[in-house]
């Protein structure tokens, strides 16, 4: 099914914010379409949906497009927020948080696995740029080995999330979340069917989508703002989960789906709640 | 009405239920976790919910997105944990997200003392959070049953301010058995002088009015009003801007909703002895006030002509109760001085101030007639060594 941007537009974000003040080039809103695509496709309206942002390139630009109902968290702190708006909204109510790398894995990393821990109903959607871009361009927790930054100059070295075999998806999953999958912004349609199973999974679900930055990491790292060098460094090193090897930086695809194996932390704890109240005990 | 033997805890959880409280977050803490247990026990029985959550940090932002889905909520904690508050408070502030925060002071810095009573965050609930630009409202009960009446009040206050209200007492006021009364019904409550404000939700299009109006309720997720919030400058309708006008807007409204109506809580404070003049005023707020008092009684029968100030609203601080020249004496649990300094700045220039400081420990009323003496005699408080008045 093929989408225009406009119609999407028209259905769904407000025109005030729309375009952004991303950079040129920036890959930030093929994944934002992504996730309008996904809500599209699923018959969702803008009242069905309340949208969280982050600090950074990726919640600044996407704070204030949704048409429904949206807040921005302080940095790393959305999970948070989320999970105690979550307690005060009805089941059917999404909520969706379009976050950064450095909000999602660095800052707010331990409010984030408490969000999975609790198995809260939130689809946390990581636009990763691969560092700290809104403030010039330093690298973060998932920036691959041997970039250069500004605040790597000789070459990203220390030890992160993604490198020496170590993933975030494995401390996510192993935290409790019931819905993990990875796309580069060049996923396309793949993307939008991870994204929409997120969306459908009642419980903690998070897709990782690393995308290009030209401004910042490309002319660091490439040497150039050519948005062309930067979308196929990207490509160049991710491969789908069953076809990955040990060059690949992005094993994409769905990574763990356990949809419906633990309860959904908001109706677990108004069960709980009914049941003391009813009868005193648990 | 019921009465009970309890804790300061028990009252601010029953004070925090009968103001419609119906979430509590918040990570054990001593002196503040027994507030925390009372309200996993009370919460789930009014059909509540209580979380903890991984930190200080977590538990007032989750209270945040209760809050944001219409709930009433509260989170308490003492003095380290009220520090990590300070990320989540700015954002309560902007955003204009009523709540609760108690904070069970403790001897600080740091760690400190865990279990002793402490006043080492005067100022700091008065910024408790970075960049200015706003004015807090601060209530300092000194008693368990005040602990519920100020909570009550402060559930009221943040309501109809649209703002989270500190309610700042300490170990002894959490920890210390008392006789409580509590109210079972509307008139009861009413009786007891509580006042409560229903919480509301903003229907839109404006949802950052730049006016010093109360009663403006705050903006909700899922009512479907497009609704806006977030940690940068709002447009009047919520959008995030970077410009100047628009900050000095929003600052407008955040720092004169509260100075412009200080009727609604200025009346919260208490004079003992203040009618005749005296010679020496003793102020102070919280626990110490209670030996204040009792000092001051004493004080009285042996012929001194002292009198006695409590605060009990600390924030915005009352410069109209220090117009007098007189002597002042504050009595605090710091060795720094902290409400001292703030009643210099109120007090007319030629106004004698003075600090009698303990931490962990009360003032014996001994010490304190002592030192009354001394003033009313005009001889310093001398003092040595590690005990000097003025450091």
């Amino acid at each position: 099914m093929q989408y225009s941007s406009a119609t999407l537009i028209d259905k769904y974000l407000r025109t005030r914010k729309i375009p952004s003040t991303a950079c040129s080039g920036c890959g930030l809103g093929i994944n934002h379409k992504v996730v309008v695509q996904a809500i599209d496709e699923l018959g969702l309206e803008p009242n069905d949906i309340i949208w969280g942002t982050s600090i950074g390139c990726a919640g600044r630009q996407t704070f204030a497009t949704w048409k429904g109902d949206g807040f921005a968290g302080t940095h790393g702190r959305v999970y948070a927020i989320a999970r105690g708006l979550r307690i005060a909204l009805p089941p059917e109510k999404k909520i969706i948080c379009t976050v950064g790398d450095g909000d999602a894995f660095g800052i707010g990393l331990m409010h984030l696995i408490h969000s999975a821990r609790s198995n809260a109903d939130m689809t946390i959607i990581v636009n990763d740029n691969l560092g700290y871009q809104s403030t010039g361009g330093q690298f973060g927790f998932t920036t691959p080995q041997g970039a250069h930054t500004d605040s790597s100059p000789y070459g990203m070295f220390e030890h992160n999330l993604m490198s020496e075999g170590m993933d975030v998806m494995h401390i996510l999953k192993g935290a409790g979340a019931t819905f993990l999958a990875r796309h580069v912004a060049m996923d396309g349609q793949r993307a939008v069917e991870s994204v929409k199973r997120a969306i459908l999974n009642p419980g903690f679900s998070l897709v990782h989508m690393p995308y290009p930055c030209p401004t910042n990491f490309a002319s660091r790292e490439l040497g150039s703002r050519n948005q062309v060098n930067i979308y196929r460094w990207i490509k160049e090193r991710a491969k789908p989960l069953e076809e990955a090897d040990e060059n690949t930086v992005w094993a994409t695809g769905v990574w763990h789906d356990a949809t419906g194996s633990r309860p959904e932390f908001s109706e677990h704890v108004w069960a709980s709640v009914n049941k003391i109240r009813k009868t005193g005990a648990l | 009405m019921k009465r009970f033997l309890e804790t300061g805890n028990f009252a601010i959880t029953e004070g925090a239920i009968l103001a419609g409280c119906r979430f509590f977050c918040g990570y054990p803490i001593t002196p503040a976790t027994e507030l925390a247990e009372a309200m996993s026990k009370r919460l789930p029985q009014e059909g509540g919910v209580y979380l903890q959550a991984e930190d200080e940090c977590g538990a007032m932002h989750v209270c945040i997105g209760a809050s944001l889905g219409g709930m009433k909520a509260m989170t308490a904690t003492s003095g380290p944990g009220y520090i990590l508050y300070a990320d989540p408070f700015g954002w309560a502030l902007g955003c204009e997200m009523p709540l609760v925060v108690v904070n069970s002071g403790r001897v600080g810095p740091v760690s400190g003392i865990t279990g002793a009573p402490g006043q080492g965050e005067f100022y700091l609930t008065r910024y408790p959070t970075q960049g200015g630009n706003f004015e807090c409202i601060t209530l300092a009960p000194n008693s368990a049953q005040e602990a519920m009446a100020m909570v009550v009040e402060a559930f009221y206050l943040a309501e109809r301010f649209r703002m989270p209200i500190t309610v700042l007492g300490d170990q002894l006021i959490t920890d210390g058995f008392e006789d409580i009364t509590v109210p079972e019904n509307e008139d009861e409550m009413k009786e007891m002088g509580f006042r409560t404000w229903p919480r509301g939700s903003c229907a839109g299009p404006n949802f950052y009015p730049f006016t010093d109006d109360l009663d403006i309720p705050p903006v909700q997720m899922g009512s479907g009003a497009g609704g806006l919030c977030s940690d940068w400058t709002p447009t009047v309708e919520g959008y995030d801007i970077e410009e100047v006008e628009a900050h000095h807007k929003h600052a407008y409204r955040l720092i004169y909703k509260v100075r412009n109506h200080r009727d609604l809580f200025n009346h919260l404070y208490e004079k003992k002895y203040m009618d005749d003049d005296p010679d020496l005023v003793v102020v102070s707020y919280g626990t110490p006030s209670r030996v204040v008092n009792t000092a001051v009684d004493k004080a009285r029968s042996l012929g001194m002509k002292v009198g006695a100030l409590r605060l009990i609203n600390l924030w915005p601080f009352p410069d109209e109760h220090f117009t007098r020249k007189t002597k002042y004496l504050t009595v605090e649990l710091n060795w720094d001085g902290q409400l001292v300094r703030e009643v210099q700045r109120a007090a007319p220039k030629d106004a004698a101030v003075h600090f009698l400081g303990t931490c962990g420990d009360l003032p014996t009323i001994p010490d304190l007639l002592e030192n009354f003496e001394k003033l009313l005699k005009n001889q310093p408080l001398e003092r040595k060594g590690w005990e000097l008045e003025a450091w």
